[in-house]
């Protein structure tokens, strides 16, 4: 402890002051810091941090309330921003009006809405379910945007009362609306700091996340307080999202990125301290203006100055004390059964979808709607595009399926791979440097996870994601990284054994081939000691660790190993693309919608990489349909899934967490002889149903287990008597 | 010298205290006790010696060596396992996976020689649980679960062994078939091994127990034989309730 701080942030504070100082000095652009321009400078940050303070306010009063961290809160904002355009600029509706319509109608209704049907379904869920329903909510929400109104219009927000008036600053104006936004976002966060902390209602909420029986035992209402936070918190967003477009204009992308600056300001402020959360807003407002105005990093680096909030989100990782393993979570008896695949049953999916893989690719049947020759260079392009995918979301299983961490930067180790193939192989395209991609980006990966292992899974999440912004923003775009932009060369085609796979036909049984490798190697990962030892942390960290088992090292290697996966797809990831756009291909988007579709799939199991190959498949298959002719329903139906196929699966978490592929092979069970166990578990849940005779009920014998369940359930006590919470509810 | 010694442990969660300055320590070759009514600072206790919470202040003590600042993962190495009070084990692990995580982690150090398996089956056996090897624990019913997390605490091959009522959700053959293991389990020399029981089963405590700890509002106050600390009228205040606002608290551990 020094001046009451805790060590760490001491650290943290002078080492990211001891960079700061380097780095400008390093890159000090020259021009004159007159008072004036220092002045206008600090106004615009603080006036940005604003903006971030407002949707950071919404998360932390989400997640101090509900449990539930959420990542739609940008998309929330984005909707809203393109309602109040169509109100106010499509309709001419007068702003105020159009204000209140989409702010105090609306986005409450949004939020109750949200809430009643999904979010207050997830208390009890895992952290993976939790993300990534807000992620789905996040990803439906911009699609609704994207269809409903169209990219190619020019969109403009207009300042409230104009950007010309203002009040006069001498060299510059203070427009009212930057005015405006600044008291709106104080008055918004010192308000419900007062909400949550001296009123009635505010403590409620508070107490509801802590021990929500308790709290309704003693007469607050867990529903009314989980609606109302959510109103509150989709209110913000919304106002956010409106008072930000006009300066950032009004395109789905770039207004929810924002959202990422108002994770790493929520992060500040430990995800629970409103007005740490505020003041670390308006501290990467003003290194972010401040950055802008005098520091110049060059045009290799033009987009370093933007990366302000991944860093700041670093800086909060490091300097937060380690968290302490929760105990008496676990929720006894809501966990079904799992089960291995088995050694064959492995080697005989692999078999089949090598086979599956020859016979479609050669065109060796007739489909109707398909040539019956080979495929043709588009569909080759969808197939080959799908089976890149699938690598990557392969390397998602063990994390996300097994050890339940998060990783939103699939993408970002992907180009990272891509990256390193390149320099070795860039020339050759000799295939054998993969296998030191795979060992290059393994150390990556470690190194990501490193600072917030020690920390709940949350700030894993955000650190990927922060890694996968930092990664687009300085690594990416730098010349040296991707030279291959603007120049048309192509990314190599990869030569193996003496074979340069150069036609898109054999590059497509390639990556099926390593396709089933990692299938299978996952197989046999999941039944080793590794695999078990994965799972065991993700079902309790803190018995793991009383068996001796390094809880953060386990996490270390288990992303050290998704990345080198991860790095190694893409290799293959880049050379289907051929002309790599960094930006473009490894964008944060993409990556959540691997994830998304790789959860909605079932993530613990290995097969359910092969859900990814769905959404280039039906493009492929809508492009067939087009050349057809009068099938235009079925195009427009193909289009639907593509583009919402994966929220809505997402959403089927909600009730069913263990994904697609798991009920799939219960459903399919009764046909399949060797899965027995599964008829047992179907069994053994119909016999749980049954209502039990009164008369049988415990009067010469003791309860059984099933029947202890039944008396709980009628009694209304299933599931209640297990507290969210361990000792102290630490959240930090 | 006893194997584990917790001195003056004080345990705060922002006002509450959970432990006052409690110290408790045991031997090898015995079981002993740790009693006390609902909120006393029991598991508290229990998860200040395995390092799932640092204490405000106090030191724990293992064989003569500091250990409070030690991670959870080294002392487990250093040979203190613990069952939980609040289940935690693997569900969605089958039991014999439960045991075989504990078995592989100590592989090396402690069961030198042998196999995974034949050890996971050994403890399995122990506890009696062999014929629900496979079966996933998330599906078994609460009492079992308890016996693969005790099967698994003994997979550790400890030295200290914190039991967090183990009897609870066994009926009366199981509890004392526990019993009888826990006291073969440190009567074999080679074992070296102490034990801490928390337990609400007063019969199973007083039978098994050579010394109890007794422990109210986060303090001890009595430490004896079965016996004497029936005998002890702190205790039996402690138990009947000492003043009129004694069925309000609520506990901290609970």
């Amino acid at each position: 402890m020094i001046l009451g701080l805790r060590r760490s942030v001491v650290a943290a504070t002078l080492l990211a002051t001891l960079g700061a100082v380097v780095l400008a000095v390093l890159t000090w652009k020259g021009s004159q810091v007159t008072s004036e321009s220092f002045l206008v400078t600090t106004y615009i940050g603080l006036f940005l941090g604003a903006l971030w303070a407002m949707y950071a306010t919404g998360l932390v009063v989400v997640y101090t309330t509900t449990g539930v961290f959420n990542f739609a809160q940008g998309a929330i904002g984005v909707f809203s921003a393109f309602l109040y355009w169509e109100l106010h600029v499509n309709r001419g509706w007068h702003s105020i009006l159009a204000l209140f319509v989409v702010v105090c109608l609306f986005a409450p209704a949004l939020g109750v809405t949200l809430d009643a049907v999904i979010m207050r379904r997830l208390r009890t869920a895992s952290l993976v379910v939790q993300l990534m329903v807000t992620v789905a909510i996040m990803v439906l929400l911009l699609s609704v945007v994207g269809d409903i109104w169209e990219a190619d219009t020019p969109r403009r927000v207009p300042y409230l009362f104009g950007i010309n008036n203002g009040i006069d600053l001498g060299p510059s104006q203070l427009p009212w609306h930057r005015l405006i936004v600044f008291a709106v976002a104080i008055a918004i966060a010192v308000s419900m700091r007062f909400l949550l902390r001296r009123t009635r209602i505010g403590t409620a909420m508070r107490a509801v996340v802590d021990n929500r029986e308790l709290a309704a035992l003693n007469g607050a209402r867990p529903n009314v307080v989980s609606s109302t936070s959510w109103a509150l918190g989709s209110m913000m967003g919304a106002l956010g999202g409106i008072l930000i477009a006009p300066e950032l204009g009004l395109d789905p992308a770039t207004l929810n990125n924002v959202v990422i600056i108002a994770f790493a300001a929520a992060a500040f402020g430990a995800l629970r301290n409103l007005p740490m959360a505020v003041i670390g807003a308006m501290l990467i407002g003003l290194l972010r203006a401040h950055t802008g105005a005098w520091l110049d990093f060059g045009p290799d680096f033009r987009f370093a100055h933007l990366a302000v909030a991944p860093l700041i989100l670093l800086f909060v990782v490091v300097a937060l004390p380690q968290a302490r393993l929760e105990v008496g979570r676990l929720a006894h008896h809501l966990r079904r059964h799992e089960r291995y695949t088995k050694w064959w049953e492995g080697l005989f999916g692999c078999g089949v979808v090598i086979l599956l893989a020859v016979v479609f690719s050669g065109g060796w049947l007739d489909f109707g709607i398909w040539d019956p020759g080979a495929w043709g260079s588009r569909e080759l392009n969808s197939a080959n595009e799908a089976m890149a995918l699938a690598l990557i979301g392969l390397s998602l299983v063990p994390l996300i399926g097994w050890a339940g961490q998060i990783n939103f930067a699939p993408l970002a180790f992907a180009g990272f791979g891509a990256f390193v193939y390149l320099k070795f192989a860039g020339d050759s395209g000799n295939g054998y440097w993969i296998l030191l991609v795979g060992l290059l980006c393994a150390p990556l990966g470690a190194l990501v996870a490193l600072p917030a292992a020690r920390l709940r899974g949350l700030y894993l999440a955000l650190m990927t994601m922060a890694f996968a912004q930092a990664m687009s923003l300085i690594f990416f775009p730098h010349p040296w990284v991707m030279p291959i932009i603007g120049t048309g060369r192509q990314f190599p085609h990869i030569e193996l054994f003496g074979v340069t796979f150069d036609d898109r036909r054999g590059f497509f049984l390639l990556m099926v081939c390593v396709f089933a490798i990692f299938v299978y190697g996952l197989v046999l990962l999941r039944r080793s000691r590794y695999g078990r030892r994965w799972m065991a942390i993700n079902d309790s960290q803190a018995a793991a660790a009383t068996l001796g088992v390094p809880v953060v090292w386990t996490k270390v290697v288990v992303y050290a190993v998704s990345a080198s996966m991860a790095g190694i797809a893409g290799v293959f990831w880049a050379t289907v693309s051929g002309n790599v756009d960094s930006v473009q291909g490894f964008d944060l988007l993409i990556g959540f919608n691997i994830v998304l579709l790789v959860a909605a799939a079932g993530v613990s199991i290995p097969m359910a990489g092969i859900f990814l190959i769905f959404i280039p498949l039906f493009k492929g298959f809508g492009l067939r349909l087009e050349d057809a002719g009068n099938v235009d329903f079925l195009v427009t139906l193909l289009d639907i899934m593509t583009t919402y196929g994966p929220g809505l699966m997402v959403l089927g978490m909600v009730f069913n967490p263990r994904g697609a592929i798991f009920e799939m092979g219960r459903g399919f069970s009764p046909i399949l002889p060797w899965r027995r166990d599964a008829r047992a578990e179907i069994a053994a849940e119909n016999a749980q149903k049954r209502e039990p005779e009164i008369g049988e009920l415990g009067i010469d014998r003791p309860f059984t287990p099933e029947e202890v369940i039944a008396i709980d359930r009628r009694l209304g006590i299933l599931d209640e008597v297990v507290p969210k919470e361990g000792y102290g509810t630490a959240r930090s | 010298m006893a194997l584990l010694e917790a001195e003056q442990v004080v345990m705060r969660f922002g006002g509450v205290v959970a432990l006052d300055n409690a110290s408790v320590d045991i031997d090898i070759g015995e079981v002993t006790g740790l009693i006390g009514p609902n909120g006393a600072g029991k598991t508290t206790l229990f998860n200040v010696v395995t390092g799932l919470l640092p204490p405000t202040s106090g030191t724990v003590k293992f064989d003569g060596i500091d250990i409070t600042r030690a991670t959870v993962a080294k002392r487990s190495q250093m040979g203190i396992a613990r069952t939980f009070q609040k289940l935690e084990a693997f569900n969605t692990l089958s039991a014999f996976d439960n045991v075989r995580v504990a078995v592989e982690k100590n592989h090396r150090a402690k069961w030198k020689h042998r196999r995974v398996g034949d050890v996971a089956h050994e403890m399995l056996g122990k506890v009696g649980l062999d014929e629900v090897a496979d079966v996933t624990v998330g599906t078994l019913p609460t009492g079992s679960a308890r016996l693969v997390e005790l099967a698994r605490a003994l997979a550790c091959r400890p030295r200290v062994l914190l039991l967090d009522e183990p009897s609870s959700g066994l009926n009366e053959d199981e509890t004392s078939a526990i019993g009888e293991l826990l006291l073969g389990l440190v009567a074999d020399g080679d074992n070296e091994l102490a034990v801490l029981l928390v337990e609400h089963d007063m019969s199973f405590v007083m039978g098994v127990c050579a010394r109890i700890h007794v422990l109210d509002f986060g303090k001890i106050i009595a430490v004896g034989t079965p016996i004497e600390v029936q005998g002890d009228s702190a205790v039996r205040a402690a138990y009947l309730g000492g003043d009129e606002f004694r069925g309000a608290y609520v506990g901290v551990d609970e």
